[in-house]
């Protein structure tokens, strides 16, 4: 069980610091409380974040549609949980809510049998919160969307006899480490993501992100060469995409998310799958990547300062996108790259133009320098 | 087993796998593309112009000797016409400078360079030891290094020296970048990267034309010319954030060998993302990105620190209690809010919306950072009074015994140095 619950000493005669009255099970940072404290203070700071979608004085709105995808891990189930009682809360009082959603899985295994088990999953969420709509949409229609640039990728523009899940799984072997793969797997799920969401009509996501994991984002995409992404990668608001981005969860930290997600009632225990601990990652693994790193790294940081991890989303948060540039959009990842920041080429850090192969020369497409140094390494 | 042949020149046999990419090539074409890498740093940058006095900071560690050696080999090939000197700061610490500075001289004479040596006692009144007797081994760090940049700096205005490189390498900007995301330092995180801080209208400026040269490869170089160094780690032990973030670099590069080009990639851009309002610098004219070097500890200094520093949590266990305090006292009117609402949606949204709007006002509140100077000791730093003025301030009023006594006879005497020379006489 999660570090929250083992620390907490049940029944050692201590009062909740909140409310006074049940004995402490959990913590909130340095305090100790009471379980119903606790739910409490996670459903707050989520809902606290759904402000932009509450409704407005008494005039009448259509409610918006929002997509939430789910991995099946704890935060994203919870988050449907938590939105889930609040627009159930919406309805007793008025009879109307001022959002709605469209729950969707990405799925990214290619076995039949696991994308079986995906459905079966899936229809579970489905009778648990049957208020919503849902879908289920493999990662490999990633490689029909618009915008993604064939040449720049040094691969053929797909057909439509072509198999998704062939030339994902083709597209994903041409690269030499494990860190690209999940790079650029990631990124098709993004943009994905994007489509999803326009195609059921969605004016935003909701991502399950914890604090620890948008801390996680901001080192991981920092140290993959994507620094110039993270006003969008971390930031409630606006999208490149045009469709809006939220993470309701930033000020939950992803041990506090665990652990509620285990007190939910009814239960949503059956609904996640719990991901193998990452403290047995190995830097010298050819498999690992530095997502997985990252992870182990935060998870250490979350366990002795919890705010300082909260105050790295602070921080990456306040960086803000440069307007009114000359821009063009990338050819993978369809960020907006700055004129002549093209590459991992022409650039004060590249240094040897001798060590580049011919085939890099040869691209004409635009690539963003992170999505280059995936597709090129 | 076949013989791999060097990928650069197909002839000779490969005998190094490149760090930056996993290249392999001979010893000849590795110490030549080294070398061409830095001078394509040096000429796009537009660092020197012939003629310049340029002082090398040399600790006489790897990377201050190999720039140095570099910077000869350079000068000499491609006719810079510079005029090099290595300068060297003695921190006081017994037992680690006495080797190096050996080592210092001995590079003197192989380079044939004027070298100065200038001592913290000389510059502060106090040795490094003398620190660490008053403040223990935890956080003198922070003196050392906020010390040792104004010594090189002070150092070159004795010498008449506009400019001082230093042998930052591409692992230590990398981890400066994850340490000042770590601590929440826009302001040094969008000034760390640029290769050169001071412009102009300044006294000293800084550079390091090692930049983008990883460690790994310095250490390569270094082994394959033969070079005169001196091996050994600081005694005391690094800030645990910059022992966080370094072996966060190592493993980062293990995974994947080009992160650390990647990340500082990464802090160059971000450094153009950081609000104006933060650091105080229009992005039209960020060529002055300068104020830095007086006042920070924003640079991994040469020979200092080692990757044990996870042990030494004090630095970030202050901040996590700091960080804590802030949190409780800004969402205090949250808490009343949260313990009188249900889960219920509506009834919610109502009452938090206020102090939400309220709070986010604080949170978002930026630090303004504007350059000036000391107005102790007039050098270059954002704030009223440099870090070393304060650091100084501080540790004089722990020294009890002694008494204190400034001249005051010269007019010159505000200049910290001639206070602190009175001290010393004072002390003595």
């Amino acid at each position: 069980m999660s570090a929250e619950t083992i620390k907490a000493t049940p029944h050692d005669g201590a009062a909740c610091t909140r409310c006074h009255k049940a004995d402490t099970t959990h913590h909130i940072r340095s305090d100790k409380v009471c379980q119903s404290c606790f739910v409490q203070y996670v459903t707050t700071k989520a809902i606290k974040r759904m402000e932009t979608y509450r409704i407005r004085g008494s005039s009448y709105n259509i409610p918006r549609k929002l997509l939430l995808p789910v991995s099946f891990g704890p935060s994203s189930a919870s988050l449907l949980h938590i939105l889930d009682q609040h627009i159930q809360g919406q309805y007793n009082r008025m009879n109307r809510a001022s959002y709605e959603l469209h729950v969707v899985h990405i799925n990214v295994y290619v076995d039949p049998v696991d994308r079986k088990d995906a459905d079966e999953l899936l229809a579970k969420y489905k009778s648990r919160f049957p208020k919503h709509t849902y879908s289920i949409v493999n990662l490999g229609e990633a490689l029909h969307l618009d915008g993604i640039d064939w040449k720049a990728l040094d691969m053929e523009q797909p057909t439509e006899a072509d198999r998704n899940t062939d030339r994902l799984l083709k597209l994903l072997a041409s690269m030499s480490s494990a860190t690209s793969r999940s790079d650029i797997a990631s990124t098709l799920l993004a943009r994905l993501l994007v489509d999803v969401a326009n195609r059921n009509g969605c004016t935003g996501i909701l991502f399950g992100d914890s604090t620890t994991r948008l801390a996680e984002r901001t080192l991981t995409e920092t140290a993959k060469g994507r620094g110039f992404s993270l006003p969008w990668q971390v930031s409630d608001g606006a999208s490149p995409y045009g469709v809006d981005f939220h993470y309701p969860l930033r000020d939950v930290l992803k041990k506090e998310i665990t652990s509620f997600s285990s007190l939910a009632t009814p239960a949503i225990d059956g609904l996640i799958l719990l991901r193998e601990g990452s403290s047995l990652v190995s830097a010298s693994s050819k498999l690992t990547t530095i997502d997985d790193l990252m992870v182990q790294y935060f998870e250490s940081v979350e366990e002795n300062y919890p705010s300082i991890v909260a105050n790295v989303v602070r921080t990456s948060s306040k960086l803000q996108s440069l307007p009114n540039q000359d821009t063009q959009g990338c050819g993978l990842c369809g960020l907006p790259v700055a004129k002549d920041t093209d590459g991992i080429h022409g650039w004060g850090g590249d240094q040897n133009s001798d060590s580049r192969s011919a085939m890099e020369d040869s691209h004409h497409g635009i690539l963003c320098y992170g999505c280059s140094r995936s597709i090129n390494s | 087993m076949a013989r791999t042949l060097c990928a650069t020149c197909k002839t000779a046999r490969a005998l190094i796998i490149r760090p930056k990419n996993h290249q392999k090539l001979c010893k000849a074409c590795f110490i030549a593309v080294f070398e061409a890498e830095i001078h394509h740093t040096i000429t796009t940058t537009s660092l020197f112009s012939p003629g310049d006095r340029i002082a090398i900071g040399a600790s006489g560690g790897k990377d201050s000797t190999v720039l140095a050696s570099v910077l000869k080999t350079l000068n000499e090939r491609y006719n810079y016409g510079l005029n090099l000197i290595l300068l060297s700061i003695d921190e006081g610490i017994k037992g680690y400078r006495d080797d190096s500075l050996e080592t210092v001289k001995r590079n003197a004479v192989q380079y044939d360079m004027p070298l100065k040596i200038v001592g913290y006692d000389e510059l502060y009144g106090w040795t490094m030891d003398q620190v660490v007797e008053v403040i223990g081994k935890k956080g003198n760090c922070t003196y050392c290094g906020v010390f040792r940049r104004q010594a090189l700096d002070r150092g070159a205005k004795m010498l008449g020296i506009k400019h001082v490189v230093t042998g930052h390498n591409a692992d230590d900007v990398a981890e400066t970048i994850l340490m000042n995301l770590l601590r929440g330092d826009l302001p040094r995180l969008a000034r760390s990267t640029s290769i050169v801080t001071g412009d102009s209208t300044s006294d000293v400026r800084r550079s390091k034309p090692l930049k983008y040269a990883y460690e790994k490869e310095i250490v390569l170089y270094a082994h394959h010319k033969k070079l005169d160094y001196f091996t050994t780690e600081c005694l005391y032990s690094p800030e645990a954030f910059r022992g966080s973030a370094r072996s966060l670099i190592k493993n980062l590069e293990r995974v994947r060998p080009s992160a650390i080009l990647d990340v500082v990639r990464s802090g160059e851009d971000m450094a153009k993302l950081v609000p104006e309002e933060v650091t105080g610098i229009s992005q039209c004219k960020s060529q002055k990105v300068s104020l830095s070097s007086a006042d920070g500890e924003e640079e991994g200094s040469g020979g200092c620190g080692n990757t044990n520093g996870r042990d030494s949590g004090g630095e970030m266990a202050d901040m996590e209690k700091k960080l804590q305090l802030d949190e409780e006292a800004s969402s205090r009117e949250v808490d009343v809010t949260s313990l009188a609402s249900t889960a219920d949606g509506q009834n919610h949204d109502r009452i938090a919306s206020k102090s939400v709007g309220r709070k986010r006002d604080t949170s978002r509140k930026l630090v303004k950072q504007t350059l000036g100077t000391c107005k102790r000791c007039g050098y270059m730093s954002s704030q009223d009074i440099c870090k070393a003025c304060t650091l100084l301030e501080g540790l004089n009023k722990n020294r009890p015994k002694m008494e204190i006594v400034i001249d005051v006879e010269d007019e010159e005497s505000s200049t910290l140095r001639r206070r602190m020379e009175g001290v010393t006489l004072a002390a003595g």
